[in-house]
């Protein structure tokens, strides 16, 4: 405590030598002069000194016939002094903690952990729209309210803590483990649900489950029909309808209709032959406007313009506005040139098998298929004539409505 | 005198040594130092003089009401 009091007002090292250093000692204790440290070296003493002390000894100096001789300065007044000759640089630590004080104000990284299902994009989205972002201020966020909100708006989310680590929003979630069963709607039967056919073809298998069938198996139907009815008929004695009773029609239905592929290759194709001449041009970004170095042109007929780009990034996600890169030009020459046979049959089958897996992964079934090649010195044409077979079926709501009238008749006629 | 209380030092001028094994002594209530080297210091009190004497003294600080000496004190004599 007493050596930093010392250090703030400031004391010197002094080195004294002459007739009588004792007298001088005794002479500082009278006028009330700290010293402290007192080392004799023989020939000389050496002293500490407050800088008040140092003053006042001049007359004690002459006194007693001793001289003196600074060796160190310490403390602040000494320190204060050096770092006025140094402006910038006490500018320069001013601004720098000016700086830290200021950026410590704000969030500056969100981390998130424990998220499984939901990712991390989603879970930021969703904080952006809440106001919450990188760069935002440490007293605009509400940890509570944010905490309630995410268990609120994601029924996943079973526990949420969030906290402020220094700079760092550190968002800890825990997801239901539980898989989550969602109520399944009941539909208000006042209206059934019908089941149309999509597309034009021929009922090849029909099994109801619910509702009335309206079509046999090896009717043709046209897109659009009503294959399944969900308004079921309740008839009175005269066989007139009663009432409807409605239902969601429920199905195993499939039908079958006829499809023509055509597809055609070229024998003869371009190729790019990259003539390895390249032009390398650095691309430097801020925000969305990026800077290039220009050249006053690219003098090849075709090129291909290729870029990569970095983004400056502080600590693991804070991202800054920054971009640099390269900018690759490639030279190439156009060649025609004709495929062969071999590779003919090899692209035409690839396009061929791309068909039949998109089909496939519809849920068609090929039924039947006739495929012939025709081949010219110009083109290959692949014809096909497909069978398909296709639960091509859709849920419409039934057009038969209940008219309340027919009811309000019934009842008075009972 | 003896009912008074009063301390001692005060009332006779009588310098109060207090040694801390053989490494340190503070000394209070004298009047001046009349020698200062690493193998002897010797101050004056009221009645008498005080020397220590050992090897690498030194005076740690040094006022008008009180001072420490440190370094290896082998004697402490009264001139």
């Amino acid at each position: 405590m007493l050596h930093w009091i010392q250090y703030i007002r400031g004391y010197v090292t002094i080195k004294v030598w002459g007739y009588s250093v004792e007298r001088l000692l005794n002479l500082c204790g009278n006028h009330d002069i700290l010293v402290w440290e007192i080392e004799d070296h023989g020939d000389y003493h050496t002293m500490h000194i407050s800088i008040e002390g140092f003053f006042a000894l001049k007359p004690l100096l002459k006194k007693t016939g001793t001289r003196v001789k600074v060796l160190h300065r310490y403390g602040v007044p000494f320190f204060m002094s050096k770092m006025l000759a140094r402006k910038i640089f006490v500018a320069g630590l001013v601004c720098c903690i000016l700086f830290w004080c200021l950026t410590s104000r704000f969030i500056w990284d969100i981390r998130i952990e424990g998220n499984l299902s939901l990712t991390e994009d989603v879970l930021l989205d969703y904080l952006e729209e809440r106001g919450i972002h990188t760069a935002m201020k440490k007293s605009d966020l509400q940890i509570e309210s944010l905490e309630q909100a995410l268990r609120e708006d994601y029924d996943l989310i079973t526990w949420t803590s969030a906290q402020l680590k220094g700079t760092t929003l550190l968002i800890r979630i825990k997801e239901n483990d539980m898989p989550v069963y969602e109520a399944e709607e009941q539909k208000e039967s006042s209206q059934g649900m019908d089941l149309t056919a999509t597309r034009d073809g021929v009922v090849t298998y029909i099994i109801t489950r619910k509702g009335v069938p309206l079509v046999a198996q090896g009717q043709s139907v046209k897109a659009g029909d009503v294959l399944v009815s969900g308004a079921i008929p309740v008839y009175n004695e005269d066989t007139t309808v009663r009432k409807y009773q409605f239902v969601e029609a429920d199905a195993d239905i499939i039908l079958r209709y006829g499809k023509n592929i055509t597809l055609e290759e070229a024998v003869a194709y371009e190729e790019k032959i990259y003539t390895g001449e390249t032009i390398g041009i650095p691309v430097f970004g801020v925000g969305e406007k990026a800077l290039t170095f220009r050249f006053p042109g690219i003098p090849y007929d075709y090129y291909d313009i290729s870029e990569e780009k970095s983004q400056v990034k502080l600590l693991d996600h804070l991202y800054l506005p920054l971009y640099y890169g390269k900018r690759t030009v490639q030279e190439y020459e156009i060649a025609i040139k004709k495929h062969t046979d071999d590779e003919m049959k090899v692209l035409l089958q690839a396009r061929w098998d791309k068909i039949i897996e998109t089909l496939e992964e519809k849920g068609v079934q090929i039924a039947k298929k006739n495929v012939t090649i025709k081949k010219n010195e110009e083109k290959w044409v692949l014809t096909a004539g497909l069978q398909l077979e296709e639960a091509a079926v859709k849920r419409r709501p039934s057009r038969i409505v209940q008219t309340p009238q027919e009811d309000a008749s019934e009842q008075t006629a009972e | 005198m003896e009912s008074l209380k009063l301390p001692k030092d005060t009332m006779l001028g009588a310098a109060i040594v207090t040694v801390t094994g053989n490494r340190e002594a503070l000394v209070e209530n004298y009047k001046g130092i009349l020698e200062y080297t690493t193998e002897s210091i010797v101050l004056q009190g009221k009645n008498a003089r005080i020397c220590f004497e050992g090897k690498n003294l030194s005076i740690d600080y040094y006022t008008n009401e009180d001072m420490k000496i440190s370094g290896r004190i082998d004697a402490l004599r009264y001139l």
